[in-house]
C-alpha cells in the first residue's frame, strides 16, 4: 500500500540524507482475529532528531501502530524497525532504546514517585550511582521532587503524567514514544507538558508522538502523518500540509446603512474588483467571507476599499487553514466528527 | 550480565515492589490475620469441651486449633494474590513492564517469590498469637523456623489457583469465587477435628488432602517432635500440588502476555 502524499519539508531532508533512520516502517499490516483490519499497510520513517507526529481521529490506528513499535503487539506482515533492529526478532534491542509513555499513565500506586524512577532505570540497567542522580535530575525537572516521597496513587492527574514521562526518560533513550501524550489535562498542564516535550526533543531525542489534537501536532511536529482507517493518508510538515489546502479565510464583519444589507455579497464584490475573484467572496451570517491567498498582506487592500458609503466593517477575522482542514481535504471527514467538538463560532 | 544474574536481578527489584504493594494496604494483612485469629480465640473457648470426646485424643483445644489455623493464615495470605496482577493488566502497568528490556519470566517470578515471605510472615503471626496463648512449640525455635518454611512453600504452591483463575477469566470475580471454592477443602480437613471423629467418607478425603497433610505435620511439629515422614508427606504433596498449579500459572500467563 502506498504511503499517501508525500510533502517534503527541505531542512528536515537535509538532516535526514545519508543517516540511517531511527523509525523504518514498511507496509505495516495489523489484523485483530478474523476481520478487524486495524492497520492497512503503514509505511514511514522517523528521522534522527525529529519530533514526528501522527495525527487522525480515534480508531485511526495510531495506538496500534505504536503497539508494534513498542514491541508489544505482534504485526500480521510487514517490517517495522527502531534504531536499526527489528521489532519482531530483536525486540529485547529495542526494548533497551526506547522509552514509552502509554495514553493512561502506567503507574503502581503504592509506590512513591522516587521508587518508580529507580526502578525504571534498574529495569534499563542503570548503575547505582547514576541512578539516584538520575531521578534527582528528573524529579528536579519535572517538578516533582517535593512529592518524590509521596505515593503515586495520590498524585493528580498532571503530575502523573509528568511521573511517567519521566520514568520513560530515566535511561535516556534515543527514542521516545508518545501516545496521545495530553490526553485529558487542563489546557495550563497541556502547555506546560508541550514546552516540555519541546525541550527535550531540543537536546536531541527523537520523537513519535500521536495524537487527535490538530493544536499540538501543529505545534509540536517537525513532521507529520496523518491518519485514516489504518492507512497514512498524507505526510508532510505541518505548514506545507497547510498550503496545500489553499487560501486562508477573512471574515469581515458589516453593519449596512440604508437598504444595501440584501446584496452585500453583491456590493462587496464589485469594490473588490480587480483585487479579488467574486468566486472567492461567499455570504457569512455576520457579513461576508473572502478566500484570499495571504490574509494579513491583504487586510489593509480589503479595509480600504470596502469600508465606506454605505457599507461599515465593524470587525473582521482571519484564519490559516488547520490541520482539520487538512485532515478534511484528504478524508472528506473532520478529524473530530462529535457535534460538541467542533468549535463554536460567536458572532455579534 | 548472564541469564540467571539478570533474572535474579530483575526478580529482587521489581519482587520489592509487589512486596510493597502487599504491605502498605493495611487491609490486606489485617484482613488475612482477622479470620484466623477469631477463629483461634472464639472456637478455642467455645468448643473447648470438645476434646472430651473419647476419640479426639488431646488435652488442650487450643492447642489442637493453632496448627490449623496457622495453615489458614498462610492460605488466606495468598487467596487474592492473581488480583493483583489483573489490576496491572488492566491499568497497563503489565504492558510497560512488558515493554521493558527484561524476562518476562522475571515479572511472574516477582509476584511468586514475595508470597513466599508474605504466606511465611501471617503464618508467624498465628504462631505467636498460639503460643501467647498457651499452645505449646515442642521443637522449639527450629522447629518454628520449619513451620513457616513450609508455610511459605504451601503459600507458593496454592497461590496457583488465584492466578489461574485471574488470568484466565481476567474477571475480579472470578478470582475470589476460585480462592472461595478452597474453603471447603480447608473446613474438611483435620483443622477442627481429627481424623479418628470423622465420619467415614470424610476419613477418605483426608487420606488425600494437602492441608490435611500440612496441618498434621506442623500439629506433630508443635505437639510431639520431628516427625520426618509427617513432614515429607507435606511436602511431597505441597510440591506436586505447587508444580501443577505453577505450571497452570505459567501457561495462563503466556496466553496473557505473550
Amino acid at each position: 500500500m502506498s504511503t499517501g502524499l508525500r510533502i517534503p519539508g527541505p531542512a528536515v531532508d537535509a538532516t535526514r540524507a545519508g543517516r540511517e533512520s531511527v523509525i523504518e516502517v514498511r507496509d505495516l499490516v495489523k489484523v485483530y482475529g478474523r476481520d478487524t483490519r486495524a492497520l492497512e499497510g503503514i509505511s514511514f520513517d522517523v528521522g534522527h532528531g525529529e519530533l514526528f507526529g501522527f495525527l487522525g481521529p480515534n480508531g485511526a490506528g495510531k495506538t496500534t501502530t505504536i503497539r508494534i513499535l513498542a514491541t508489544l503487539l505482534r504485526p500480521t506482515s510487514g517490517v517495522a524497525r527502531v534504531a536499526g533492529f527489528d521489532v519482531a526478532t530483536h525486540p529485547h534491542d529495542v526494548r533497551e532504546r526506547l522509552g514509552l509513555a502509554m495514553q493512561t499513565p502506567t503507574l503502581d500506586a503504592f509506590s512513591t514517585g522516587r521508587e518508580t524512577l529507580e526502578l525504571a532505570g534498574r529495569l534499563h540497567r542503570l548503575p547505582a550511582a547514576k541512578l539516584r542522580r538520575r531521578a534527582d535530575e528528573l524529579l528536579e525537572l519535572m517538578g516533582l521532587s517535593s512529592v518524590a516521597r509521596k505515593l503515586t496513587g495520590t498524585y493528580s492527574g498532571g503530575m502523573k503524567r509528568r511521573l511517567d514521562l519521566a520514568s520513560a526518560l530515566m535511561h535516556d533513550p534515543p527514542l521516545l514514544i508518545l501516545d496521545e501524550p495530553t490526553e485529558g489535562l487542563d489546557p495550563q498542564s497541556r502547555t506546560a507538558l508541550w514546552e516540555e516535550l519541546e525541550r527535550i526533543c531540543a537536546q536531541g531525542t527523537t520523537m513519535l508522538l500521536t495524537t487527535h489534537y490538530m493544536e499540538e501536532a501543529d505545534r509540536l511536529c517537525s513532521r507529520l502523518a496523518i491518519v485514516d482507517n489504518g492507512r497514512i493518508v498524507v505526510e508532510g510538515g505541518p505548514q506545507e500540509l497547510k498550503e496545500t489546502v489553499g487560501a486562508d479565510s477573512v471574515v469581515l464583519q458589516l453593519e449596512t446603512s440604508d437598504g444595501a444589507a440584501d446584496d452585500r455579497v453583491g456590493a462587496v464584490c464589485r469594490r473588490l474588483e480587480g483585487f479579488v475573484p467574486c468566486e472567492a467572496v461567499t455570504p457569512h451570517p455576520a457579513g461576508v467571507a473572502l478566500a484570499v491567498p495571504d490574509a494579513s498582506a491583504a487586510v489593509p487592500q480589503l479595509m480600504r476599499r470596502v469600508d465606506g458609503d454605505g457599507l461599515h466593517i465593524t470587525g473582521l477575522q482571519m484564519s490559516q487553514p488547520s490541520l482539520d482542514d487538512v485532515f478534511l481535504k484528504y478524508t472528506g471527514r473532520h478529524i473530530r466528527e462529535e457535534a460538541a467538538d467542533q468549535p463554536i463560532v460567536m458572532w455579534g | 550480565m548472564n541469564t540467571l544474574t539478570a533474572f535474579t536481578y530483575e526478580t529482587y527489584w521489581m519482587g520489592l515492589r509487589t512486596t510493597r504493594r502487599f504491605f502498605r494496604v493495611p487491609s490486606n494483612w489485617l484482613s488475612i490475620i482477622f479470620f484466623p485469629l477469631i477463629q483461634l480465640l472464639v472456637f478455642s473457648q467455645l468448643y473447648k469441651d470438645i476434646v472430651q470426646l473419647p476419640a479426639f485424643g488431646h488435652q488442650s483445644y487450643l492447642a489442637y486449633l493453632a496448627p490449623g489455623q496457622i495453615v489458614f493464615a498462610s492460605f488466606l495470605a495468598v487467596g487474592w494474590s492473581g488480583y493483583g496482577m489483573l489490576v496491572e493488566y488492566r491499568n497497563g502497568y503489565l504492558d510497560k513492564l512488558r515493554a521493558s528490556p527484561i524476562a518476562r519470566s522475571s515479572i511472574l517470578a516477582a509476584e511468586m517469590v514475595p508470597l513466599f515471605f508474605e504466606a511465611a510472615l501471617m503464618a508467624a503471626v498465628l504462631l505467636v498469637v498460639s503460643l501467647l496463648l498457651g499452645a505449646s512449640l515442642v521443637t522449639g525455635v527450629g522447629g518454628a523456623l520449619l513451620i513457616l518454611a513450609m508455610s511459605g512453600l504451601f503459600g507458593i504452591a496454592f497461590a496457583g489457583v488465584s492466578f489461574i483463575a485471574a488470568l484466565l477469566t481476567k474477571s475480579e470475580q472470578a478470582a475470589s469465587a476460585l480462592s472461595l471454592l478452597m474453603f471447603p477443602v480447608v473446613f474438611i480437613s483435620t483443622a477442627f477435628v481429627p481424623r479418628a471423629v470423622m465420619p467415614g467418607w470424610m476419613q477418605g478425603v483426608n487420606d488425600w488432602n494437602p492441608v490435611t497433610f500440612q496441618i498434621e505435620a506442623i500439629r506433630r511439629l508443635m505437639l510431639v517432635g520431628y516427625d520426618w515422614s509427617a513432614i515429607g508427606k507435606a511436602v511431597l504433596s505441597l510440591l506436586i500440588v505447587g508444580a501443577l498449579l505453577q505450571t497452570g500459572t505459567l501457561l495462563a500467563f503466556r496466553r496473557l502476555a505473550r
